[in-house]
């Protein structure tokens, strides 16, 4: 795979003090089974966070959550202060998400697929800027062809590549390194790299955890839908909510 | 640019998406063709040869034709959504939700059109009907009609896209709500074969006004709801 230079658009959102995320007690219920129990935590604007953890600990449906995909059962989140509920639509114009499913239509081509990304995107320079991200993934000579015929790891790439069309606040990274070769894993990590330095904050579910770590300023370990702990910069646990603390009874 | 042209552009980008996905996949038009077009000779068969009551039942076995062909047409709409998570990727851009459904409708309005346009020489050919002299009252209600049954039918397959038992749950959810809209489409398409009932052709086709109003802004209010778990 042919070296391609990695260009992200630097964060072009109002700098506030407000956290790049803020939860509360949040919680997500599945029928009885809870895929988040009440997280609480924040996360600075710039920051690169790497969320770990092992299968249905509870990354992916956090990340759903932040992407406004998927309603809170409980608690409370925030994007930049937009409550992921209420101001839905405001959070949607600040996140770039990768998720497990590519969202790509098999009888488009590569490019009509992030042409219609960047229409709904609303992006002025939408030609050049689809140009440009499939550059940037290794796609531009298969721009012309349908998605249908394409590998797990083209379609992959492609996801990566649609998410370059606009100018996220917030990145939201869904096991990134899934399905791709050695090439392509070093070209997300030269996103994730690039995305850091261009001030935008990262979040990153992954098992990779050696990879993500080395390029993190902080770390969430999540387990059966519990924060465990959280570790390095950019990240801090937010107050629980005390509904109530039981008094000892001492013994007559 | 301004909110509404914003709606526009993105409800134009999704039914040409839709339009693009359908003429390299033909995953609708063959389908949706074939059955229809077997529903109106099955129900040739049924009838039995007698020409006069061949001509009296085409309006209403041309509307049954076309109500279960656009059943396939908007869940086959919805399904393309469905799959690899397309759905949930188009209810993450930020767009207006009623947008996402007008574009929807706008996408199975075509298709409706498309099939509505060819059953109607069908049912001439089949049943032996002389369409020349009504084709614009024609015209004029399929286009209501099909209108209808897009407002409706992508309401529903929204409400069903995610169901188990969708192909099941589609036309028993859709069906009872299009029913005064079959009513009103055999009626008027009766009075436009019939020379002296202009007066009923104009009553239905009100009818069909007000009913593709009330099911296209209900449809456009509640659909960003059914985007969301």
């Amino acid at each position: 795979m042919p070296q391609t230079t990695i260009y992200v658009a630097p964060r072009t959102h109002e700098r506030t003090p407000r956290p790049a995320v803020a939860t509360q007690e949040l919680a997500r219920l599945f029928g009885r089974s809870a895929a988040l129990a009440g997280i609480s935590l924040r996360i600075g604007r710039g920051a690169t966070i790497a969320l770990l953890g092992p299968n249905g600990a509870g990354k992916t449906t956090l990340l759903r959550i932040l992407a406004t995909a998927l309603r809170p059962s409980f608690g409370t989140a925030a994007v930049d202060g937009f409550d992921v509920t209420r101001d839905a639509g405001d959070v949607r114009r600040r996140i770039a998400f990768l998720s497990h499913d590519s969202g790509l239509y098999d009888d488009l081509t590569a490019a009509e697929n992030l042409r219609f990304a960047a229409t709904l995107r609303g992006l002025a320079e939408a030609e050049a800027a689809v140009a440009t991200a499939l550059a940037t993934v290794g796609l531009t000579a298969d721009a012309p062809r349908r998605v249908r015929g394409f590998s797990a790891g083209m379609r992959h790439r492609l996801a990566l590549g649609r998410m370059l069309l606009g100018t996220p606040s917030l990145v939201l990274l869904d096991e990134p390194h899934a399905t791709l070769d050695a090439d392509g894993m070093a070209l997300v990590d030269g996103l994730i790299e690039a995305w850091k330095a261009a001030g935008v904050t990262v979040l990153v579910a992954s098992h990779q955890a050696d990879r993500v770590i080395r390029l993190a300023d902080g770390w969430a370990r999540l387990d059966g839908g519990l924060l465990l702990e959280v570790g390095g910069t950019g990240i801090s646990v937010g107050t629980p909510v005390v509904v109530g603390v039981a008094a000892p009874v001492a013994e007559a | 640019m301004s909110a509404l042209r914003a709606d526009a552009s993105a409800a134009l980008a999704i039914a040409r998406k839709d339009a693009i996905a359908e003429l390299r996949g033909r995953q609708i038009a063959g389908s949706t063709l074939f059955f229809a077009t077997l529903v109106l000779l099955l129900f040739g068969f049924a009838l039995g040869p007698d020409s006069r009551r061949l001509a009296e039942a085409a309006p209403g076995l041309l509307w049954l034709a076309i109500v279960f062909g656009s059943l396939l047409i908007v869940a086959r709409l919805h399904q393309l959504e469905a799959e690899d998570g397309a759905l949930e990727e188009l209810a993450r851009y930020p767009i207006e939700r009623h947008a996402i459904y007008l574009g929807k409708l706008l996408a199975g309005l075509a298709a409706v059109l498309v099939l509505g346009g060819v059953l109607l020489p069908v049912v001439a050919i089949l049943y032996g009907i002389d369409l020349a002299a009504a084709w614009p009252a024609l015209l004029a209600t399929l286009v209501l009609g099909a209108i209808g049954l897009a407002a409706v039918g992508t309401f529903y397959a929204g409400v069903t896209v995610r169901m188990q038992a969708r192909e099941v749950m589609l036309p028993l959810l859709m069906l009872p709500v299009v029913a005064p809209l079959l009513l009103a489409t055999v009626k008027a398409t009766s009075a436009a074969l019939t020379a002296n009932a202009l007066g009923d052709l104009g009553a239905w086709l009100q009818l069909l006004i007000v009913f593709d109003v009330v099911m296209a802004v209900a449809g456009a209010a509640t659909y960003g709801h059914l985007l969301e778990e």
